[in-house]
């Protein structure tokens, strides 16, 4: 029996409930091992005058300090190649490292850190997008994304609509801070584990910064306490400084942030702020639009410009847009460089035009499904986004029909109308939103992978990709795929450690694609496998059955794997267990180890042409009911049903456990995750006991998560990527609380800043209960 | 006198003693036992990955409940026996680890072992598990990649968990811990079995720092690098531990844990019950103590508007011997405390709200639950003749310390129950508070939570 499509457990899960999973600082330390630590910036911006490490050295316990004259290079960067590793004589955001301590023990590192005379001279620092734009601090370059002629489209329209989006960011706050572990090997090699999503970018980095070639450097990962995204590029950083010492000390090094550090020196979800002008029919339906989407990209680029253009090109999301401008520009400031997280630009962008649905349907007195289904990408007609993707195979139309008679919309939100009239003390809010999330890279070439799979004497397998495990099932899924492509038990498959010494030159494990390239490249070993291991099999057979030679069999005759089993279809009777079949290809001297390769087809994209930057797009609606308290701005997500197009579900427990979690994540987000800082760029809420992500008790009253039965032919096995999409379904829960808003601000369009915290909820009903003017957002 | 601290780990007893009794006790299973299913993420008892059970003797039985191992020190297991996922089984998988595999519970799995300490727990207690009862035992467990409702599902499919004491025979660990004689003096650790040695300690060692739960201390170890010149505990010390009603009012004394406090809050003062419910969480709970949270001082401790409505009474024993002192007039200023050098909270005492008179408690925070509060505020009324005969009102979250509102008060005296008149009431506390900004609110969404309380309590009167 096939065991893909089967709601396998995913394959750590045991050692997960028994704590032998091994995570990056339970890994036992060596003799000799060191602790590793920075000094960072304590400013967002600051001049070092002068730097003085006699006294540390000389602590006890302290093996070496390290600055950046230690190192080969101190530049580096996925796109840009702008950033410093450790600062040299300019700090440029607050937690950047500045000097690398080694030290015996705990105790030893704070000493020394105690100890490090700096004097540092505070610079003017720029910490928010606003500061940006006024000094004109952005990196290349402004980006656009333009069809038809909105401007006129706009001048023309009945209604006009402007306003400003604004979110803050979203500490990824995986469980296992930043963790790496170096070893020193023979002739300058380094073995590292590091708890990342992109081990060839971490082995890239360490050789380029320590001038070793990358094949002098095995990174290994064996999985992740949960990365969001957040171990794409900065994952990179506590690697480095970990090789760095064990490669001056000749001792392994260990680095394990504490979750204050990590949460105080790495990159978030980024900040935007997003000037829409819209122009709509009576009917709702929009007929010209101009995004102006400003991001803080922090202190250097990072993933930014990567970022925007996801933004830019999810502006639209499941809404056709005839006329339409999108511009998008990274702002520069003093804050960590902002990275990868779940979404990966595309939440930022969707929000923007949701909450544009929810302010046409406050202008026009009309439900806001009705407005969202006038602009819904249809099937024949208005299916091409304004980058120029032909929207095929698009299940949006029927999400939206599906799901209100599933959750009874329309009965729910006379409810809701009714509550609200009568309620003295509580406001309810209902909406329908919806995603459509583009699958693939933006950028092309990291759209490929490689696998390597080994079939052993004793007939089990080990696979091994450059997808890497944080939580997500990724290798449980591969581990499918290979098992039903060699027709085995799952058992005999092992989806080993990640390692750059078995595949080279990976993509990071991100974009929600891991699964279909590593698993596409998995399964084109196997294939090659089998098409070897099949004329072994034939002739066995042959021989056994004392039938005629392969050559004069049936037409009807086939060699097939399955169930642990190869045999011919035309005589399905005759089986060969499949160890058998590799014991004797093994004696023929077959090679029974194939390296398998993906490239994702079709895609192809510029920024000035357009094109067809996705394989293929992930697509849902959701639903969700708030109930806020009049006076004190607590809410309370009430219901929330979900429904998604997710092709035909490699593994429905893992997949729907991906769609349960990105959407509480979203929702932590959009509500109760909150990022104060001081107005010098110091981060407030730096912990669990300050930065509230949801909880237990945050789930919502009622959840319904389910998925309609849709093929993908373009994708492995007619699976959809859904790692990602389901965390722009949250944004029904913001959008239900800015229509419970709609009840109480006396005819105006309610404003609304991402996150609607417990604050911003009652600061919004007070100020309209004091009929004061709206604020800018 | 014991000279080393002696407990149980998953039924093997475990001798320290020196400096080293003052490391954590996950890091003692992580570190020295090199037992690493326990995790540590944010070393402040705010997440619960590193949830351990403690068993402490009740009787003749050991009673196992889940504590942030992150924020105990190794002292404080002393006379426990400390499970940790490792011990959980000697062979295979438990119904809970194994509802967990199946219903996909763990993911990236750093939480998990956390999440299986304390559902594990929850069936300490009790043989099956509804959602609400999952989601209130699961309170302390955070989890970034489920959105727990696998984790709940997993814990309402468990059947037949074997108990500890299944797999842990409890006579042989109790005889064994009861041998030990229970006074213990450790360099500059003393727990004494008297209270008048606790005095005399406290009262040489001027500097001296109680240890009872450490959810307060254990946190300012871990990230202030806290250090005390000595450490005291009262563990050990006979009637402190027991709560209990008497003429009208819950007395609880010095060692009473905010779970025992919430235990008879829930037949006493059912309102209470329901903010106690919202405190910490069920591992802060086993471990915080009612005279921790009063002695901590925080402006935004939850039970202190309570406390101040109540007109509690705090009973201080030190070498001078026995006095009381009213709630109100306990605290001098933002965590100066009216107790001498010498003295001890020994029993808190807590009228309860008598026939007649309506007791209403608030508290706001960023998330319901597992949250510091943004604010608080505590209302006693009693009604006559349609009337308000007498209100008590007391605000934290508003000042350097939890403020009575006697103006306010005053205005409420005598007046009708009106929507009008508590909106007037609503602007009086607004001009009778002083709160500030800071990372759980700024001043202005405070000042305008003080004037919205009266009206929500308004709605609430009138209900
Ligand atoms: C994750 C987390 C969540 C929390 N949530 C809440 C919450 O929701 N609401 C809330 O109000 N608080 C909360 N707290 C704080 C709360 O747990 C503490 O204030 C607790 O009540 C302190 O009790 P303890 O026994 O742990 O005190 P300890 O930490 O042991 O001691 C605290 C202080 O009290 C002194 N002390 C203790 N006992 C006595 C005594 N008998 N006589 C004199 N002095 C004494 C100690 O010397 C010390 O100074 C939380 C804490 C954490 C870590
Ligand atoms: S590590 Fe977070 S509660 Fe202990
Ligand atoms: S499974 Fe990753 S944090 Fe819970």
């Amino acid at each position: 029996m096939p065991v893909l499509g089967r709601n396998v457990p995913h394959d750590s899960a045991r050692g997960h409930v028994t704590g032998e999973s091994l995570y990056v600082d339970d890994i036992a330390p060596v003799a000799g091992e060191l602790l590793v630590d920075f000094l960072w910036s304590p400013f967002a911006h600051a001049r070092i005058r002068s730097l003085d490490l006699t006294k540390a050295r000389a602590a006890d316990g302290v093996a070496g300090l390290f600055t950046f004259r230690d190192l080969h290079h101190n530049l580096f960067g996925p796109i840009l190649k702008d950033e410093i590793l450790l600062a040299e004589d300019v700090c440029t955001f607050r937690g950047q490292p500045i000097v690398v301590i080694a030290a015996e023990n705990a105790r030893a590192i704070r000493e020394a850190k105690n100890a490090i005379a700096i004097d540092l001279e505070e610079l003017a620092p720029i910490l928010t997008i606003d500061a940006a734009i006024a000094a004109s601090s952005f990196f290349p370059d402004p980006r656009m994304i333009r069809r038809g002629d909105p401007a006129a489209a706009i001048a023309r329209a009945e209604h006009v609509l402007e306003g400003v989006f604004e979110n803050q960011g979203q500490d990824h706050f995986y469980l296992e801070s930043q963790a790496a572990i170096a070893y020193p090997g023979e002739l300058g090699a380094l073995t590292v584990h590091s708890s990342t999503q992109n081990p060839t970018e971490v082995q890239e980095v360490i050789a380029h910064l320590l001038g070793l070639t990358m094949s002098q450097v095995v990174v290994l990962t064996k999985r992740m306490g949960g990365a969001f995204g957040g171990k794409e590029c900065q994952a990179t950083h506590p690697a480095v400084m970990a090789s760095l010492v064990a490669q001056k000390t000749g001792r392994a090094a260990r680095i394990v942030y504490s979750k204050d550090d990590d949460m105080h020196a790495t990159g978030k979800r980024h900040p935007f702020q997003n000037r829409y002008r819209i122009g709509f029919t009576r009917s709702g339906e929009i007929t010209g639009a101009i995004f102006e989407l400003y991001s803080d990209g922090g202190a250097y680029a990072d993933l930014s410009p990567a970022v925007m253009a996801r933004a830019m090109t999810h502006s639209d999301n499941a809404y056709f847009l005839s006329d339409v401008e999108i511009r998008g520009t990274v702002c520069r400031t003093n804050m960590p460089p902002n990275t990868a997280f779940r979404g990966f630009g595309g939440p930022q962008g969707a929000c923007t035009i949701e909450n544009v649905m929810q302010e046409i349907a406050s202008v026009l007195k009309r439900d806001a499904l009705e407005v969202r289904r006038a602009n819904c990408y249809q099937i024949a007609t208005r299916n091409v986004t304004p980058y120029g993707q032909l929207l095929e195979r698009n299940t949006l139309p029927r999400l939206f029909t599906e799901l209100p008679a599933r959750c009874d919309y329309a009965k729910r939100m006379d409810g809701v109308r009714e509550f609200n009239a009568t309620s003295k003390t509580h406001i309810r809010g209902l909406a329908l939103t919806a995603v459509k999330f583009g699958i693939s890279f933006n950028t092309k070439f990291l759209n490929q992978a490689n696998a390597l799979v080994n079939i052993y004497l004793d007939g089990s397998v080990q696979v091994s990709t450059g997808a890497t495990e944080m939580g997500q099932g990724v290798n449980t899924k591969i581990r499918q795929l290979v098992a039903d492509e060699l027709g085995i038990l799952i058992d005999r498959v092992h989806v080993m450690i990640t390692s750059t010494e078995k595949n080279n030159n990976t993509s990071a494990t991100a974009a929600s694609s891991a699964a279909d390239l590593n698993g596409g490249a998995a399964v084109d070993a196997c294939a090659r496998l089998r098409e070897r291991m099949t004329p072994v099999a034939r002739n066995i057979l042959s021989v056994a059955a004392g039938a005629p030679p392969a050559a004069e069999t049936p037409q009807k005759s086939e060699i097939v794997f399955a169930d642990g089993f190869v045999f011919d279809q035309a005589n399905p009777a005759k089986k060969l267990k499949f160890e058998e079949v590799v014991s004797a290809a093994y004696k023929l001297r077959v090679s029974l180890g194939e390296r398998g390769f993906y490239a994702t087809p079709r895609i192809d994209w510029n920024w000035t042409t357009g094109g067809h930057p996705f394989l293929y797009f992930t697509m849902g609606t959701a639903c969700s009911e708030v109930r806020i308290d009049r006076f004190t701005g607590e809410m309370k997500v009430l219901r929330s049903d979900l429904l998604m197009d997710i092709g035909r579900s490699i593994n429905p427990g893992v997949d729907r456990g991906q769609i349960t979690g990105a959407f509480i994540q979203g929702m932590g987000w959009l509500t109760t995750e909150d990022l104060r800082y001081t107005e010098s760029g110091e981060l407030l809420a730096h912990s669990p006991t300050t930065y509230k992500i949801p909880n237990i008790n945050d789930v919502p009253e009622i959840f319904n998560v389910d998925w309609i039965e849709h093929d993908n032919p373009v994708n492995v096995y007619g699976s959809k990527a859904v790692g990602e999409p389901p965390l722009l379904m949250a944004i029904s829960v913001w959008c239900a609380v800015k229509h419970a808003l709609s009840f109480v601000s006396n005819g105006d369009i309610p404003k609304l800043r991402v996150p609607a915290t417990t604050e911003e909820i009652l600061m919004r009903i007070t100020q309209y209960a004091r009929g004061e003017a709206q604020l800018t957002s | 006198m014991r000279d080393h601290i002696f407990f149980y780990l998953n039924g093997a007893s475990q001798k320290v003693t020196g400096p080293a009794i003052f490391e954590t006790l996950s890091r003692y299973v992580r570190e020295q036992k090199r037992e690493t299913g326990t995790k540590i993420v944010c070393e402040e008892g705010d997440c619960g990955a590193c949830t351990v059970l403690i068993g402490k003797q009740e009787g003749n039985t050991i009673r196992y409940l889940p504590v942030n191992s992150c924020i105990q020190y190794i002292f404080q297991a002393d006379l426990t026996h400390v499970v940790t996922v490792e011990g959980l089984s000697k062979d295979g998988l438990t119904p809970v680890q194994d509802a967990m595999v199946r219903c996909h519970g763990a993911q990236c799995g750093y939480c998990t072992p956390g999440f299986i300490m304390a559902m594990h727990a929850v069936f300490e207690e009790k043989k099956t598990c509804s959602a609400a009862e999952a989601q209130r035992g699961l309170t302390g467990n955070l989890c970034r990649c489920t959105g727990y409702e696998p984790i709940i599902k997993a814990a309402m499919e468990v059947r037949d968990e074997p108990r500890i004491d299944a797999l842990y025979p409890t006579a042989p660990i109790l005889r064994d811990l009861s041998s030990a004689e229970s006074a213990v003096r450790i360099g500059n650790f003393f727990k004494p079995a008297t209270l008048a040695e606790a005095i005399s300690f406290k009262a040489e060692n001027p500097k001296c720092t109680i240890v009872q739960g450490a959810t307060d201390v254990g946190v300012w170890r871990n990230k202030r690098a806290f250090e005390s010149p000595s450490y005291l505990s009262l563990s050990a010390i006979d009637g402190l531990g027991e709560i209990a009603l008497r003429d009208g009012a819950l007395e609880a004394g010095g060692r009473v844990t905010l779970a025992q406090f919430e235990e008879a809050a829930a037949t006493h003062v059912p309102e209470m019950a329901a903010i106690l419910d919202r405190f910490g969480s069920p591992q802060i709970r086993n471990a915080g103590t009612l005279a921790g949270n009063i002695a901590n001082a925080s402006p935004i401790a939850d039970t202190l508007p309570f406390l101040y409505v109540m007109n509690a009474e705090l009973e201080l024993t030190g070498r001078a011997g026995v006095r009381s002192v009213p709630i109100g007039s306990f605290y001098r200023g933002y965590k100066t405390l009216d107790l001498a050098q010498d003295e001890i909270i020994t029993k808190i005492r807590i009228p309860t709200p008598r026939l007649g008179e309506i007791l209403k408690l608030y508290k706001v925070s960023k998330r319901s639950h597992l949250d510091i509060s943004s604010f608080t505020a505590a209302f006693l009324i009693r009604m006559a003749g349609g009337r308000i005969d007498a209100v008590r009102i007391a605000f934290g979250g508003v000042g350097p310390v939890v403020l009575r509102l006697p103006k306010t008060e005053a205005f409420l005296q005598g007046k009708s129950l009106d929507l009008a008149i508590f909106e007037g009431a609503g602007a009086i506390a607004r001009e009778e508070i002083k709160p500030i900004s800071d990372v759980r609110g700024s001043a202005e969404f405070r000042l305008q939570l003080g004037e919205n309380i009266l009206r929500k309590l308004y709605y609430a009167l009138a209900a």
